[in-house]
């Protein structure tokens, strides 16, 4: 079991992956937000969330996405989100996430995409 | 010749001792009459051996040969047909299935056939009734029997009755033992159902294939597309008026008398199946023994499995299916536990686990059982035939095989066994109430310290035996050795009683984590048995330290995670003892549970103080209840989540529904903690689950929901939570009283989901 919640790796041309570990309560959730928040320095920051090792997230957590998806709004960046399991997928749909950010299978995906974007 | 070839079930096959199956029957008559409109349907019958398949498709035959003549031509020629493992070569095959269709053929037609075995003369006499199309066939046969071309003869061969028909007649197939096409020697599997294939979908042949390998025969069929075409009939046991009605014709013939009563208990005890019924009556004969009541019964059972007809049937199958002494041996003894023993197993990890063997060599085992038809197997579910004269078997081929135990030695035990077998079940009442008992207990131990004594038999009764209470409480209380007892979230019995789905057959298990820390490293399992037999035997623990260990192994936990305790009333034998203490099980006296009681300020509970069920659900029905205490900390309603896991794995939930009712869970609990009165609260939960949905009620201690009240934090989620949770759950209502408010959720099992389960990704 590894010890992070949250890390990030840079992918270059501005984008960031930010890579999210376990259970995205409360605790997680604010190291998410804090995350974000110094990747936010750049200007037009594009950031892909990467779900692949959260297992799962709670109503607190999705705040915290929302609080995300805000803070990149106002800075006129792009986000994506890749990797979600099924139940992940769900939530967000549930709570209408879904429909201000694009998901991708795989990591791969939401960088070429971005790349595309360019 | 003839009888030298598979006529053995066809020659024995007795009409007048034939009963029951009346729906089997209709049916089938049905499926082989349709053939003469071209709708006729094809059935595979499937069972355990010897249960009467060969005899429904004899009976079949002579049904339909009895038919009135009156209805118009064409009308159905029954061929009964018999697959033996000796037969195993296309060639011969080939040959025989030719000597045998034009041998019946002129029987059907009302011709004497040639005595003697011989398909050139056969041939002729078809001929003579203007069949010249026989010679083609025949001459084809020699052909590709020359070039040894098996397959192009095997072709030729199951083709020809397809030619006969004309306008008179249309052949109705009886294939018996089909399991052994799959062995043809350089024959790929499934190529006789690759030549009838355009038979079978043309519906004018009927075809009724018995085999006690569905999984071979159904996996062929779904090769070559057939399976749609076919109907399954499982073949089992006799109604039990049906089997006690058998009796009479066996027991006239021979002259036994056998009171009205025993009849019913004799038919049960042979699994009402006939021709067990039919090989005892032969034992009674043979050696003229007089039945006037159950023990007479009983012995008589007992001789027929140790040394009788029983015996030898079985002996004689394990050695034809198992030819390797090793690899028999071995199965014999898995098999006894499975069956004899009861021990639960149904998947194939747990089947090598217990046979002690690689999952090459184990599997070569299993899959000998299954061409016999003993287990059936699926890709990651197995089940066993349960037969109660196989068990007996098995109990004597290892006794006598690990133990040395001499015939009469087994045969008394066997006898002692089912006489007092009527007991056991009397004293179901008291395991419960004793479970129930350790179960409140258990509640209430968290992070107790308690003297080690108390879960130790021997050394408590090597300190203490004959001497007085005051004696033992000053003892216990000055002897160094203590246990620390974990907390316990969660306690449950009922696993014996439900069956169902269950594997692990406790009579009690809990879940509980080490000094209060709720952390995965922390988890430890509490596996309990209790024991109300008079002694404490080696075969009880040896079958709970078996399943201990299928748990760990399923559980992945290791030797420190689980812990194992056995309670029991009677006395236990020093070896047995010392051998619960090898496993590093828990041994506990009544007199010891009564100390502990003590401890926690408990008297034994009165029976009856437990939550009845509600009337109106069967027993069989009864929804398997479990319940948890979270105490309110960050990161508990994980330890919910995980117990929403288990308990839906008992109802073999799919894995979308199973994570859609943790996270409704999750929020439940995260409202419970945000509106729970105090920190040093708890919050309740519930879990109920019957086959058709599962309940989960979710209770703190607070005062109801505020949410104008709440503060920033957690109004920025409150929306969220119960949104989430009423869009994952089918039903939810909030209750809210003076004991605080309480989330009942409802999710329906039976449904579909929709979606399937077929994420990849696993998130345990």
């Amino acid at each position: 079991m590894s010890d992070w919640t949250v890390k990030t790796r840079e992918a270059g041309e501005g984008t960031s992956v930010v890579y999210v570990n376990g259970y995205l309560n409360s605790r997680t959730g604010k190291e998410l937000e804090r995350v974000i928040h110094d990747v936010l320095d750049a200007e037009r920051p594009r950031v892909v969330l990467n779900f692949e090792r959260t297992r799962l997230i709670n109503s607190i957590g999705i705040s915290s996405i929302i609080g995300v998806v805000e803070r990149m709004t106002e800075r006129q960046g792009t986000l994506a989100f890749c990797s979600l399991n099924r139940i992940n997928q769900e939530l967000l749909r549930i709570t209408g996430v879904s429909r201000y950010v694009r998901a991708f299978d795989s990591e791969e995906e939401a960088l070429s995409y971005f790349a595309q974007s360019v | 010749m003839r009888l030298l070839w598979s006529q053995g079930a066809e020659f024995s096959f007795r009409p007048g001792e034939f009963f029951g199956r009346e729906e089997e029957l209709t049916s089938l008559l049905r499926v082989c009459l349709e053939g003469k409109s071209g709708i006729g349907a094809s059935v595979l019958l499937y069972g355990p051996p010897n249960i009467g398949k060969s005899s429904l498709l004899l009976k079949l035959k002579s049904e339909l040969k009895l038919l009135p003549e009156s209805a118009a031509p064409p009308s159905p020629f029954a061929f009964y047909y018999s697959f033996s493992n000796i037969l195993s070569h296309p060639l011969a095959l080939s040959q025989h299935f030719l000597q045998e269709y034009l041998w019946q053929l002129l029987a059907f037609l009302g011709e004497s056939p040639p005595a003697a075995f011989d398909l050139d003369a056969l041939c002729e006499s078809l001929t003579a009734r203007g069949h010249t199309e026989c010679r083609d066939f025949l001459s084809a046969h020699r052909r590709y029997s020359e070039k040894g071309d098996g397959l192009s003869a095997l072709a030729n061969a199951f083709s020809f009755p397809f030619a006969t028909g004309g306008d008179l007649l249309y052949p109705v197939f009886l294939f018996d033992d089909f399991q052994y096409t799959i062995k043809l020697q350089n024959i790929p599997e499934g190529a006789i159902f690759s030549i009838l294939r355009p038979y079978i979908k043309s519906g004018h042949f009927p075809m009724i294939v018995s085999g006690s390998s569905p999984g071979h025969v159904t996996s062929s069929l779904k090769r070559e597309g057939l399976y749609g075409s076919f109907q399954l009939l499982e073949v089992g046991g006799l109604s039990p008026d049906d089997s006690v009605r058998a009796w009479a014709p066996l027991f006239e013939r021979r002259k036994i008398r056998m009171p009205e009563h025993l009849m019913v208990r004799a038919a049960a005890r042979l699994g009402h199946v006939p021709i067990y019924q039919r090989m005892f009556a032969e034992e009674v004969s043979f050696r003229n023994a007089q039945i006037e009541d159950e023990v007479a019964f009983e012995n008589l059972f007992a001789f027929s499995i140790t040394e009788g007809k029983l015996n030898r049937y079985w002996r004689e199958f394990f050695e034809n299916a198992i030819p390797d002494r090793v690899n028999r041996a071995r199965a014999i003894k898995f098999l006894k536990r499975v069956m004899f023993d009861q021990f639960p197993i149904d998947t194939f990890e747990g089947a090598f686990s217990l046979l002690g063997t690689t999952p090459e060599e184990g599997g070569e085992i299993l899959s000998a059982l299954e061409f016999k038809g003993l287990l059936k197997s699926d890709f990651e579910h197995i089940e066993f035939i349960r037969d109660p004269v196989l068990s007996d078997f098995l109990f004597w081929a290892f006794e006598r095989g690990v133990l040395g135990k001499n015939t009469s030695q087994v045969a008394a035990s066997i006898v002692q066994a089912k006489i007092s077998g009527s007991l056991v079940e009397g004293d179901r009442e008291a395991q419960e109430e004793s479970a129930e008992v350790a179960k409140e207990m258990m509640r209430r131990w968290d992070c107790r310290e308690v003297p080690a004594l108390l879960f130790d038999f021997g050394k408590f009764q090597e300190r203490f035996r004959e001497k007085g209470l005051l004696e033992i409480v000053i003892g216990l209380e000055e002897d160094a050795g203590k246990v620390r007892l974990p907390k316990i979230s969660s306690v449950s019995t009922g696993y014996r009683t439900l069956r169902g789905g269950s594997r692990f057959d406790f009579d009690l298990v809990a879940y509980g984590f080490q000094d209060g820390d709720f952390s995965e490293e922390n988890l430890v399992i509490w596996a309990v048995d209790v024991n109300t037999e008079k002694t404490l035997k080696h075969a009880a623990v040896e079958h709970f330290e078996n399943r201990c260990r299928l748990l760990s192994l399923d559980k992945g936990l290791n030797p420190d995670q689980l812990r194992k305790w056995i309670l029991f009333d009677g006395a236990a034998d020093p070896v047995i003892v010392e051998l619960s203490d090898r496993y590093g099980i828990y041994l506990t006296h009544r007199t010891q549970m009564r100390f502990f009681l003590n401890l926690f300020g408990m008297q034994e509970l009165e029976k009856g103080k437990e939550e009845k069920p509600p009337p109106e659900t069967r027993a069989d029905e009864k929804p398997l209840e479990f319940e948890l205490v979270l105490p309110i900390k960050a990161d508990t309603e994980i330890v919910a989540a995980r117990v929403a896991e288990e308990v839906a794995a008992y109802a073999a939930v799919d894995k979308d529904t199973v994570d859609q009712i943790k996270m409704a869970i999750i929020e439940a609990c995260i409202n419970a903690f945000e509106h729970s009165g105090s920190e040093a609260g708890k919050v309740r939960l519930r879990y109920i689950l019957s086959p058709e949905r599962i309940e989960l009620f979710v209770q703190d201690e607070g005062k109801g929901f505020r949410p104008s009240s709440a503060g920033d934090e957690s109004k920025r989620n409150r929306g969220w939570g119960l949104k989430l949770i009423s869009e994952l759950v089918d039903d939810v209502d909030i209750t809210t009283g003076e004991q605080g408010t309480t989330v009942r959720m409802v999710k329906n099992l039976r449904h579909g989901t929709g979606e399937g389960s077929t994420t990849p990704d696993d998130e345990g």
